[in-house]
Formats: C-alpha cells, sequence, structure tokens
C-alpha cells in the first residue's frame, strides 16, 4: 500500500474544503431550483425534500424566459464569433509584425478595460439613442465586442508570439502567403489560445447585464440575466422559479467551459515551462 | 556566369553592421560550406540568400538572375533550418506535401515526389507521424525531405546536424554528401563543425566578423592559410602558434628564432612576398599531426606535460622554452613519461608563418 503522510491528508482535507466552498452555491441553486415553495422557505433549511420540476415546468411555460436565453445565446455566439474572426488577424499583425503605433495600439486594447463599464454606461446608452441602435441585439453584440476584443487579442497575440518564427520563415519559403501562414500555421498552432479566448468572450458576453439592462427594453430581445432580475419585482419573490431560471443560465456555459477545458489549461500554462 | 552570386553583400541590424561586403560565387552543383566562429554572421549571409533578411546593400543573384527584391517563395530556394522548423500540427506526409500544395502542384504528382523523396530518406514508414513522434534524426530527414522535393534551384542548410548526437552526425553527413552527388544540385550550407566544412565541401568560405577570410578548396585552407584565424580554424587538433622573431635572411629563405628550436632557430621559405624585415614579430605555425617524435634534423626540443591515449593515435601535450605550448599527434603509443625532454621534427606538410597582422608570409 501507498504510504499517506499526514502532509498529504491536510493537502486533501485543504482542497476538499475549497472545493465544498466553491461548488456549495451552484448545489444550493440546484437544489432550490427542485424544491417546492414551502421546503424553500423552510427554516432551518430542509436538506432532505421531494424534488419536483414544477418550477421548471413554470419557466419554460413563461415563453419570456425561453426568449431570453435564446436571445443570450444569439448575442454571446455572434460576440464570440466575431471577436475571434476579427481578434485572430489583429493579434498575429502584433506578434509578429513591426509597424509605427504598434505600442499605442497595444496600449490602447488593453486600457479598454481599465475603464469601469458603468462609467460608460450613459455615454453608449446615448450614443445607441442616436444612431438608432436602442432595443437591437446589435447595439450588444458591438458593446460586448468592444470589451472582448482586447482579451481575445491579448491572449491570442502571447500565444502566436510563443509559435516559432523559423517554422513562418519556412512556410513562407515553401511559398505559402500571408493568409496561408495565418490559417494555416498559426491559427492551428495557437488554438489552444484561441480557446481559451473564446471561453472568456462567451463567458463574459452570456453573463453581461448592465448594458443589456440599459441598451433593452423590448421585453422580445431581453437577454437571460436580464430576465432572471425580473423576478425579483413585485411583493413575493418566486425562489424556485429564480433559482430554475439561474440553473438555466449557468448550464451552457459550464457544458461549453467543460468541452473545451481542455484546451484551457493547455493554454493558461502555455509558454510558463519551456 | 557563376550559378550563385553574392555580391558586396551587407547587413546592418541599426548601427551594427553584421555581414560587410561579402562576394563570392558559386557554381552549379558546387557545395559551398560557410564556417566561422558564432555570431559571425554565418545564418545572416544564408537567411539573405533565401530572402528571408533584407539586404542591406549589394546584390544576390541565382542562375543568372538578380534576386535582391524577389520575395523568398520566388527564388525557387529551399532551406532546412537548425530548429528543423517542421510544422508540429501536421504529419510528416503534410508536412512534405506543404510546399508543393502552395504551389498548387496536381495531386498525382504531390503523391509521387512524396514517395520519391521518402524512399531516398528511408522515410516510408513514418508519413504518418506527427513530428513529435519522431526522433532527431528522423525530424532532419523529415526536413530534408521537405526540402528536396520541390526541385529547388538551390539547398541552404542552416546547421543542420548541430542538434543530433556524434553517431547521428556522422551518418546524417554522409548520406547528404551522397544526396548531394545523387542530386547534384547546389548547395550552401552552415556549420562552425570543421570536421562537416572539410568533408562535405567543394568550397570554403571561412567567415570572421562579418567578412570572408579566405575562401578555397578544403585542402587549400588547410595546406594555405591566408591568416593565423584560418590557419587555427581549420584542422583538428588545432594549429600550434609559436610567437618568433625574424633573425635574418639568407638563400635558404627566412631565419626564425624562438628559444624552443633546436638551435635557438628554422628556417622557413616564405610562401608570399610581403615584407618580413629583420627582427620583427612572427608567429610560427606547426600543424600537430604534422609532427613526428625524434628524427634526424629535429625542430623543436620539448617537455612532456602529459600524454592521451585515444586509441590508434596519442596525443602529446608539451611545453618549451620561451612560453612554447605544443600538442602532438603522433602514430601508435609512443613510450613517453611526463617531463620527459624529447626532440619533435616535422615529418610532414610544411612550416607556416604569419607576420605581426595575422596574414600569411
Ligand atoms: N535581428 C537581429 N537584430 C540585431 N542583431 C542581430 C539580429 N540577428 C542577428 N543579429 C546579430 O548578428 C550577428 C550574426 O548573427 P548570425 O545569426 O548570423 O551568427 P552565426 O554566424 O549564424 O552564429 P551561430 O554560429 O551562433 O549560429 C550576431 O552578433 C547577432 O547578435
Ligand atoms: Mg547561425
Amino acid at each position: 500500500m501507498r504510504h499517506v503522510g499526514p502532509g498529504r491528508v491536510v493537502h486533501a482535507c485543504g482542497l476538499l474544503l475549497v472545493v465544498v466552498v466553491a461548488l456549495f452555491p451552484f448545489y444550493w441553486m440546484v437544489a432550490s431550483s427542485l424544491k417546492q415553495q414551502t421546503d424553500l422557505l423552510a427554516s432551518p433549511p430542509v436538506w432532505l425534500f421531494t424534488p419536483t420540476l414544477a418550477n421548471y415546468a413554470d419557466i419554460f411555460a413563461d415563453s419570456h424566459v425561453m426568449v431570453a436565453v435564446l436571445n443570450s445565446l444569439l448575442v454571446a455566439s455572434c460576440t464570440t464569433a466575431l471577436a475571434v474572426l476579427i481578434g485572430t488577424p489583429a493579434a498575429y499583425a502584433l506578434a509578429r509584425f513591426e509597424f509605427r503605433g504598434k505600442a499605442d495600439l497595444w496600449f490602447w486594447f488593453i486600457s479598454n478595460r481599465f475603464i469601469s463599464p458603468i462609467v460608460l454606461a450613459l455615454p453608449v446608452y446615448l450614443l445607441a439613442r442616436q444612431v438608432g441602435l436602442l432595443n437591437t441585439r446589435l447595439v450588444l453584440i458591438l458593446i460586448d465586442l468592444t470589451f472582448n476584443l482586447p482579451i481575445v487579442i491579448w491572449i491570442c497575440t502571447d500565444q502566436f508570439r510563443s509559435i516559432p518564427p523559423d517554422i513562418e520563415q519556412s512556410a513562407r519559403l515553401e511559398g505559402a502567403d500571408q493568409f496561408n501562414i495565418f490559417w494555416r500555421i498559426y491559427l492551428p498552432l495557437g488554438l489552444p489560445g484561441v480557446a481559451v479566448s473564446a471561453i472568456f468572450a462567451f463567458i463574459f458576453s452570456w453573463n453581461e447585464l448592465l448594458y443589456s439592462l440599459v441598451l433593452i427594453t423590448s421585453q422580445a430581445l431581453k437577454t437571460a440575466p436580464v430576465v432572471a432580475t425580473n423576478f425579483m419585482s413585485g411583493y413575493e419573490l418566486p425562489w424556485g422559479k429564480i433559482m430554475a431560471t439561474g440553473t438555466v443560465i449557468v448550464l451552457p456555459v459550464t457544458i461549453f467551459a467543460l468541452i473545451v477545458s481542455r484546451h484551457m489549461v493547455r493554454g493558461l500554462t502555455m509558454g510558463a515551462t519551456k | 556566369m557563376s550559378f550563385l552570386q553574392l555580391d558586396h553583400v551587407s547587413k546592418h541590424f541599426g548601427g551594427l553592421t553584421v555581414v560587410d561586403g561579402v562576394s563570392l560565387s558559386a557554381d552549379k552543383g558546387e557545395f559551398v560550406v560557410f564556417v566561422g566562429p558564432s555570431g559571425c554572421g554565418k545564418s545572416t549571409l544564408l537567411r539573405m540568400i533565401a530572402g528571408l533578411e533584407e539586404i542591406s546593400a549589394g546584390d544576390v543573384s541565382i542562375d543568372g538572375r538578380v534576386v535582391t527584391g524577389v520575395a523568398p517563395a520566388d527564388r525557387n530556394v529551399s532551406m532546412v533550418f537548425q530548429s528543423y522548423a517542421l510544422y508540429p500540427h501536421m504529419s510528416v506526409r503534410e508536412n512534405i506535401a506543404f510546399g508543393l500544395k502552395m504551389a498548387k502542384t496536381p495531386k498525382d504528382q504531390i503523391e509521387t515526389r512524396i514517395a520519391d523523396a521518402a524512399r531516398i530518406l528511408q522515410i516510408e514508414t513514418l508519413l504518418d507521424r506527427k513530428p513529435r513522434q519522431l526522433s532527431g534524426g528522423q525530424r532532419q530527414r523529415v526536413a530534408i525531405g521537405r526540402a528536396i522535393v520541390r526541385n529547388p534551384k538551390l539547398f541552404l542548410f542552416d546547421e543542420p546536424l548541430s542538434n543530433l548526437d556524434a553517431e547521428l552526425r556522422t551518418q546524417m553527413r554522409v548520406e547528404i554528401a551522397k544526396l548531394h552527388r545523387e542530386l547534384g544540385a547546389t548547395m550552401v550550407y552552415v556549420t562552425h563543425d570543421q570536421i562537416e566544412a572539410m568533408t562535405l565541401a567543394d568550397r570554403i568560405v571561412v567567415l570572421r566578423a562579418g567578412r570572408v577570410e579566405q575562401i578555397g578548396t578544403p585542402t587549400e585552407l588547410y595546406d594555405t592559410p591566408s591568416s593565423i584565424f584560418v590557419a587555427g580554424f581549420i584542422g583538428s587538433p588545432k594549429m600550434n602558434f609559436l610567437a618568433a622573431t625574424i633573425t635574418g635572411q639568407d638563400s635558404n629563405g627566412l631565419r626564425v628564432g624562438h628559444p624552443a628550436f633546436a638551435g635557438g632557430e628554422i628556417h622557413v621559405r616564405p610562401t608570399t612576398n610581403r615584407p618580413a624585415p629583420v627582427g620583427s614579430a612572427v608567429t610560427v605555425g606547426l600543424r600537430p599531426e604534422h609532427l613526428t617524435l625524434g628524427g634526424a634534423d629535429p625542430l623543436l626540443t620539448l617537455t612532456v606535460d602529459f600524454a592521451e591515449n585515444l586509441g590508434g593515435a596519442t596525443q602529446l601535450y608539451a611545453t618549451g622554452p620561451g612560453g612554447a605550448a605544443v600538442v602532438l599527434m603522433v602514430p601508435g603509443r609512443p613510450p613517453v613519461t611526463p617531463g620527459e625532454v624529447l626532440a619533435a621534427s616535422l615529418g610532414a606538410g610544411q612550416i607556416h608563418l604569419f607576420d605581426g597582422s595575422g596574414a600569411a608570409l
């Protein structure tokens, strides 16, 4: 039998504690979404209860929730696709070419993230109203893109820099043009970075609440996080529905992240070891 | 006109001059080797021929066409990088096919060319592997295969064997020589391994700090180095140098004095017309493998420090008066003990003489 030292036990306990603390809210959300109103309001809280799907039936019957989830899916997917489509060529240029203003451009991308989104909420609202983009999905995609593009560019630039220049030069010598070098060399080799940045972009866009709240008033265009907050109006708090909606909102991101997490870990640690 | 021609080619990085007015030419089918110490600009020069590095001044022409402003892909050259630079995400087959695909070669032709290259390099069984599943030597073969399928006018190699172990290196060296014979292609090869240079080259270009120090066949460089630098660079073990003085001149040539010489001075016939006034400081060069023990007319009187038995030969480290430190490479295992005083004479080759500036006399 392998010897298990006290150090390992303490280590395992510590890890377990972290996992429990991290997962408990999630568990509570899922569990609550399966409870009936009486179980929900019981004090002290009940641990054993008869699960019910009534809350889910309720929210799916409520077409707002479904529409909102679809809206979110649409906005987040478009944002992610556009951010990757625009961000990766930009990252390639920043990683491998020298041009005037490169340092300034780089700083500008990063400094985009310095500003707290709320500071820009009013200007963006006025701007969107001016150009007639209020109450469109496009305005959400554009604003999410503004915040996501720097992340994609930042991560991908770093990733592309770690690709040995010899490989690109070899391809150039063999007759590959700029597009082919990007498409056949940089994108496949930088895939971990691209995947990581895509996840970040998707999660950010999926969870974005502030601008969705400010720029969208039409019920048909609201996104999932906004609809989740809608339940909190009125006198009664329908906890079961809120929790069920929360679960429905968190689920796609979790699945998406789990699927690509293999790339993600590899991407984040790449370059740390050589 | 020669096949490859470099005409006063220079490269500056900012204020730094890395290649300084290099001119040379190579005939079709010739194997040219660039040697020189680290940082002397060998790779830079090679990359300028490839077009991967912009040329600051001068011109490069390949097969009668000036290619100075031509894109790398349109120069019709192949390069094997020191790092191999294989595409890690592609199979060996895709690696080799990449250039052909870029050139829009028909599919069936790509297949036959890959098959030919794979046969020549004996990598037929590896075609479906990824580069990371290959050994160093196999990767090297793939890199060479990628170079040969494109039928380039010119092959460029940048230290292709430096990542391999000694045995594989020897083996690949022989294979590259064979490949050159079979393809009859013009090749430019960078190395700082002088055995590779001596064995592979039709002509060697010795570079030093961005300038051409000497160009010649391996034999020429070995027999008549134009400077101390070349003399010390070509040949292994390194040529012995003694700081001596010109003591006179007569019908037998120059008289050169050094306390380690038997009789205090020796006669050397200069090979050039450079002035060598009496009293000037010169350097005497003696190749370790040209010195023998004993002899009727000894050249040097030395004290043995220690001996290295190399099996078939012995390398003797000896010192003499006047700060002389001399290495002798002698056949067999002569019975010498440290501290023993012995006489050494010139068995073969000649005595090299260099003036104060390092140029051959
Ligand atoms: N991009 C660059 N910017 C500035 N200096 C450079 C650059 N590339 C090379 N150099 C310098 O040019 C000089 C020659 O470099 P090069 O790589 O040609 O040397 P080398 O002879 O191939 O050396 P080695 O045998 O170590 O490969 C070196 O001093 C190097 O520092
Ligand atoms: Mg080099």
